[in-house]
Order: C-alpha cells, then structure tokens, then sequence
C-alpha cells in the first residue's frame, strides 16, 4: 500500500512543499482569477436562482418544471464529466511525459492504474462539480432544504462524479487495446467537436429568442411539463437525479436506494477496473508507444516546394502552417470558429428589424455600428485561441529562434504578418456581409471596413505581444496558454481598446445619422470633433499595434531557455 | 574567435558564473569540462546568445554578441544538449527551415542537405516527420542542421548523447575535419577520453570558476603532478577535501 502513496506523491508534494510567493504580480494574478471565477460562480448562482424561483410560482407544473430541469442537469453533467475523464484518462494513462518512468517502477500495474484512476477523478470532475454547486445550491434554497439537502448533495456528487471517472477509465483501458492512445483521443476530440458544433448550431437555428414570447414560452413549458417519458433506470444519472429530488421533497428516505447504486456502482466498476489493469494496462501503453510512426523511407530531398517569399519569413510561414495543418487537435478548431461565423451572420439574417417602434434606417445603422463591436470581439476571441499562443507554440525548440541569426523583434513581426491577414480577412468578411444584410448606408459600410482594417492589427499585436510576455515553452498544450492570467489581461484589454476605440466614434456617427435623419445641416463644430475623435483614434490604434509588441520582444530577449 | 571577457551570471540569490575569461582561436578544438551544476550549459548558452551574461561580453568572430547578436549568430552552429524540434517537420523541412533562416543559397541547399543527412545516416529518413525519429537521430539532424551553412564557429553541448559508436566516431572525426579548415569548436563534454581525443585544449570549470585551462600535457604536468590521464586530472582539481570531506578525514 505505500508503494502506491509513493505513486501519487509526486502529485501532491508541490501542493504541499509549494513556497509563498510574494511578488506583486502573484497577488495580482490569484485576485484576478479568483475575481473572474468568483463573478462566473456568483453569476451562475443568481440566474439559477432567477430562473428557479420563477418556475416555482408557476401554478400546477412549476414543481415538475423545476424537477425536469434537475434532470436536465444531472443528464448534462454525466455527459460533460464522462467526456472530460475520457480524455484526461487518455493523457494520464497513456500520454503523460512522466509515464515511462513510473512504468520502469518495480510496482504492478494495478497500483499505477489506481494511482493514475485518483488523479483521473480529480482532474476530470473539478471543474464540472465547482459550476454546478452554485445551481444545486439555488435549489436547496428555492426548495427550502438546509443541512439533509447538503449531507445528500455530497453522498450523491461523490459517488456520481467517482463512477463517470471509473466507467471512463475502464473504457479507455478496454478500447486503447484496439485503438492506440493517441489516434483514440484525436478521434474523440474530433468527434466531442463535432458534436459540439452540431448542438450548437441546432440550438440556434431553433431560435429559443422566440421565447421571449410569452405566448410560445408557456406553450414551450406545458410542452416540458408534459413529458413524461421517464430517464433510463440504467444511467447513473436517473440515480443521483431521483436522491437529489427525493432530498428536495424532504424525504431523503426515498433515494438511499439511489444513492447506494451509486456508491456500488462505483465500487463494482473500479473493483472490475483494477482487475483487468494487470492484463489491459501495459500492453495498452506498450501498444502506443509503438503507434503513430508510419514509416515511408522515402529518401531526402524528393519532395520539392514553391514559395513566393524566402529566408526568415519563409521559414517561420511554412513551419507555422506545415505545423497547424498537421496537428488535428489545432485544425479542427476551425470547425468551431466556422460555426461561430455562421450564427454570427444567422443572427442578423432572422433579426426582426420591422417590428421595432425606432425608424428603420436609424436602427440598421445603429446596429451596424454596434455590429463592430462585436465583430471585433469575435476577433479577440479567435486572436486568444491562435495568435496568442503563437510565440509558446515554438514550445522547447524555441532555442532554434534564439540562437538563429533572426531577431526577436523580426520574429514577433512575422508571427504577426502570419495571422494578421485571415484575421482579417475573417473580420471584414463579417462585417461586409451582415452590413449587407442590414442594408446599411455607403457612408456606415465605410465607417465599419475603415474602423476594422485600423483595429485589426491592434488585436492581433496585442494577442502576439502579450503571448510573448510569460510564455510556457514546456506546456504540453499550447492553446491552453490563454486561459492563464496573461491570457486573461489580454482579453480584457482587448476589450478595453475596442470600446476606447468605438466610444471616440460614437458621438460623431450618432450627430451625423440624427441630422441624415432630421434633415438638418452638421453643426460647425461637429467636423472639430470628428476630426479630433478620429486623430485621437487612430493614435490608439497605433499605439495598440506596437506597444505591447515592444514589451514583449524586450521580455523575450531576456528570456532564456 | 570566441572571447569571453569578465563573464558573471547570476540567477536570483545564485552566482551561476564568477566573472569567467577564456579566449578560443581560430581552428581550435576546446573542450569544456567540469562537474554537474558547475556552469557549462549557462557558458554554452551565454556563447551561442540564448542567454544574455548579467554583466561581462562575448565576441565571436569579433562581433560582440550583445551589440550585433543577429551578425554573430549567422557565424555560429548551435548544438544544444537536448534535442528539442519542430515534431511536425520532416527532417528535409527543419533543413529547408533553418537553410531560410541563415540565408543559405537556394542553389546549394539541396545538395548540402542531401549531402550532410547521408553523412548521418539519415538520407532515408529526411521525408519523416520529427516525430517518429528517436533521440539519437533528432540529435543528428540538429548537427546537419547546424553545419548547414558553414559555420565558423561551433557551440556543441554534450555532442555524444544519444550518439551510437559509429556515430560518435564519425562526429569525432568530423570536428577534427572542421578545425582543420579553420572552424573553431567550443563543446562542453562529461565524456572526458572524447576530449582527451579530440581537444586542442581543455578548459576546467568549477563553480562558476575557470580552475585550470590549457593542452592536455600542460593539465597533467602542471595542475596534477602528471597524473595520467584527464580523468585523474579533473577528480584533482573538482573533489578537493572541501567537496569531499568524509574523503578527506578517511584518508
């Protein structure tokens, strides 16, 4: 038994031995994302609470609606954690970079597997149960329910959350046999984005903004109330569901059946997991280490290529994309940023502008100036996933970079000159397009490419800059480098430029389309304050584009390896 | 060809380096040892500009790294200890890639590159990605791709790890070729019968201090009372009583 402690005391120990840090800047970063995760938490609980306590004061089905929904969310939770410990029980048994040692251990696969299963739990379902708390919370106060409801909610979300992670892990043990490690977990992730977009797309195409009409909406609930089809008595989720509700009912009595499948449930899997570890997991491991090289032998030098650039640029442009197209797991996003496209411009395909009391053409273009805005943030959010992690993506072989005869500063640029053309290419075609559709002015169409070909190279600078700033060149995920604090500080001043920017136009756009629309001549000084707004706009653009590329080529240069 | 002058880095509270000088001519071999933590990857490192010195210059070529780093870069091939690569490259690509960045003529590439990755054995693997290539031959490429544009100086760290005996005969040979013609060589080594080989002169670092420095016969005669090999020279000068005090009381 202490061999398998030691297993995960390389877990635990940099939690346990970890040393204060007390540079400002760690203050500053805990604060911040404890800010960010607290407002979500918090957010997450009002609207739960909103919407709960509104279900409840409907007569006859309130109760049943707010028991559907409960099993709406115990359904989406077991699918969000078997997905989730599928894949980190793809990278912790058979992927991780720690593995060969630990498997050069005089200690029985079983014990690694059960080591490996812990972490598995953990990893997989934190995340899952922190957001989900705030919503079970909202319901022990909608139904009035104190410490039993808690007691309950924690002998069910245990058990629950361990029996996703054990039935994932014995999947993967089983399936890797066949499927080796790595090929198993591009196919899922694939899929998981897949279907993803699909639920996501659908979703929206069902146009759920109809019902804000209360006529559809009560039909839609009566409709949810009705069905009675139960959940299947074979999902774990069915069990913990029918503990939680009989616990919100005030007779917790009712689900200790439930809960007891849980806890058996979980011990009957992980007993059967651990059993067939000894003869599943090392061959399974042998097996992908020996995948994914597909030998050709083809000799050197017979594969020949055009190019229309040369030396540096060249080389980094064809690295970068050579490197993006040949790694599925950063390909496949496109899937998601073309799904984003298409709602973006199905939003305003179905926006009923005719039934709006303001005139038409004040509110196309009102639209379209708002249509900026978001356009350019969904340039932040695309430049977050791709140009931000561009400089950590060269990973441990930045060395090669830092002893070429290439500067940082040349490097930096072309990493811009990289992403700064489909980004905005991407943007202005959205812009162009659902202008289009709203039918705007010459004078609004203008307005909107101008104001997005100067804010463009702004974003994307500040995305390649601030990627510059701590880059993670040991990561084994480059792209999850935005979900840290730098990545985080990106987005906000991101955001803070876009509405800087847009704000010093908005008082001239408005007093030019009230006098299109009153039929009245510009005040004189209205051409001062154009003038002034947009010198004063164009000077943020400009220092949007080579500040932060400046910080981060000097933080690159002291850099080290 | 390579100058170090007052040399001293620091990380946080830790002296890394004490204010090392060394000169390295034209065409020499220097073999740069010393034990474990004595500050021979941060030299390597300061050498070939991944790392700038906290205070002290380096020239190379008599270009002073600090003032013009791209001009003595395009003068040196950089070989690290570990090889880390673009994995989604061929191993022809990472060639075309740093044939690109050093600005080697279009004309010459595809004979020098077909030319070096059949001097290590790697003609037949040049159209596979990275990836599949064990730590040995990622270890090769990076040396072809480090003597794909004729360097005048070479900054190897460790050249033999994961290097096979033919390979490490081979690669012997070839900095003997390379000195020859006039390319300087800077590597740090734990394999002391490699430098003892193939060394014009041996430099002994200590503690971020450079403790001994000259040919293998000056080390024995001068600095080990003529011990007999470099071996014997270099447990003299790094395990004094003061490292090893429980040596030192039992003798």
């Amino acid at each position: 038994m202490s061999r398998f402690f030691d297993l995960i005391k390389p877990r635990l120990w940099p939690i346990v031995h970890r040393r204060p840090n007390t540079a400002v800047r760690s203050y500053v970063r805990l604060a911040v994302m404890t800010a960010v995760a607290g407002t979500l938490w918090i957010g997450i609980f009002l609207v739960s609470l909103r919407v709960l306590t509104h279900f409840s004061t409907i007569e006859e089905i309130g109760t049943l609606l707010n028991y559907k929904l409960l099993n709406m969310l115990m359904v989406t939770s077991l699918a969000l954690l078997v997905f989730s410990d599928i894949l980190t029980a793809l990278s912790k048994l058979y992927l991780a970079r720690d593995l060969p040692l630990v498997h050069a251990l005089p200690v029985p696969a079983h014990r690694i597997f059960l080591a490996r299963w812990m972490e598995i739990s953990f990893d997989g379902s934190w995340m899952v149960l922190a957001f989900t708390l705030p919503v079970f919370l909202a319901y022990g106060l909608v139904f009035e329910q104190g410490l039993v409801f808690g007691l309950v909610l924690v002998a069910v979300l245990v058990p629950f959350a361990l029996l996703a992670a054990t039935v994932s892990s014995l999947l993967v043990l089983v399936v890797v046999i066949i499927i080796p490690a790595n090929r198993m977990k591009n196919i899922f992730v694939l899929l998981g984005l897949l279907a993803f977009v699909a639920v996501y797309l659908a979703i929206r195409m069902a146009r759920p903004e109809q019902l804000v009409d209360p006529e559809v909406f009560d039909s839609v609930l009566t409709y949810v109330a009705s069905l009675q089809t139960p959940s299947s008595p074979w999902l774990p989720s069915t069990w913990a569901y029918a503990a939680l509700q009989a616990a919100l009912a005030a007779e917790p009595h009712r689900g200790l059946l439930d809960m007891a499948l849980l806890w058996s449930g979980t011990g009957m899997f992980l007993f059967l997991a651990v059993g067939l570890a000894d003869r599943l997991y090392f061959p399974g491991y042998s097996r992908t280490q020996a995948a994914g090289r597909k030998f050709r032998r083809r000799p050197a030098g017979t594969t020949r290529r055009h190019s229309r650039f040369s030396g540096p640029l060249r080389a980094l442009l064809d690295k970068e994309l050579k490197t993006f197209w040949r790694d599925q797991t950063q390909w496949s996003q496109i899937f998601l940023i073309m799904a984003l496209v298409v709602i973006y411009v199905y939003n305003f395909k179905v926006l009923p502008l005719e039934k709006s009391p303001l005139p038409t053409v004040y509110l196309q273009n009102l639209l379209a100036f708002l249509n900026m805005g978001l356009a350019l943030f969904v340039l932040t959010a695309v430049t977050a996933r791709f140009a931000f992690p561009a400089v950590c993506s060269e990973r441990e072989a930045f060395w090669v970079i830092k002893t070429a005869p290439i500067s940082i500063r040349s490097f930096l640029w072309i990493k811009f000159g990289i992403y700064f053309l489909p980004l905005l290419l991407l943007t202005e075609g959205l812009i162009v397009i659902t202008n289009i559709m709203l039918n705007v002015t010459p004078v609004m169409m203008g307005l909107s490419v101008l104001t997005v070909f100067a804010m463009v190279p702004g974003i994307v600078a500040l995305g390649i800059g601030m990627g510059a700033l701590n880059p993670n060149f040991r990561t084994e995920n480059p792209a999850q480098a935005v979900t840290g604090f730098d990545g985080l500080l990106f987005m906000v001043l991101s955001t803070a430029f876009i509405g800087a920017v847009l704000a010093l136009e908005a008082g001239p756009v408005y007093h030019y389309f009230l006098s299109e629309l009153r039929g009245r001549p510009l005040p004189p000084q209205w051409f001062l304050r154009t003038w002034t707004s947009g010198l004063l706009a164009v000077l943020l653009c400009l220092a949007a584009a080579v500040v932060p590329m400046a910080i981060g080529q000097r933080r690159l240069e002291r850099r080290g390896i | 060809m390579i100058e170090l002058r007052g040399i001293v880095k620091i990380y946080g509270s830790h002296q890394a380096l004490h204010g090392l000088n060394l000169s390295v001519p034209s065409g020499e071999i220097f073999g740069f040892i010393g034990p474990n933590g004595a500050g021979k990857t941060t030299t390597i490192k300061i050498i070939g500009g991944i790392m700038a010195p906290t205070t002290g210059t380096v020239a190379v070529a008599g270009i002073d790294m600090a003032r013009d780093p791209v001009a003595a870069k395009q003068r040196i091939g950089f070989i690290p200890d570990r090889p880390y690569l673009y994995e989604k490259l061929t191993g022809m690509e990472f060639m075309q890639f740093t044939a690109d960045v050093y600005g080697v003529p279009a004309e010459d590439f595809r004979t020098r590159a077909v030319s070096l990755l059949k001097m290590f054995a790697l003609a037949d693997w040049g159209e596979e990605l990275i990836e599949s290539y064990s730590h040995g031959m990622k270890q090769r490429l990076i040396m072809c791709a480090a003597l794909l544009h004729d360097p005048e100086v070479l900054v190897v760290d460790e050249p033999m790890v994961g290097l096979d005996p033919v390979a490490i005969r081979m690669v012997k040979n070839l900095f003997r070729d390379l000195a020859a013609k006039g390319v300087t060589v800077f590597m740090s080594t734990h394999t002391l019968a490699v430098a003892e080989d193939i060394c014009d002169r041996i430099g002994i670092i200590h503690r971020g201090r450079l403790i001994a420095e000259g040919t293998l016969d000056d080390l024995r005669r001068d600095i080990a009372g003529g011990a007999p090999d470099l071996e014997a020279v270099f447990i003299n000068l790094t395990q004094s009583p003061a490292d090893n005090p429980g040596e030192g009381a039992a003798a």
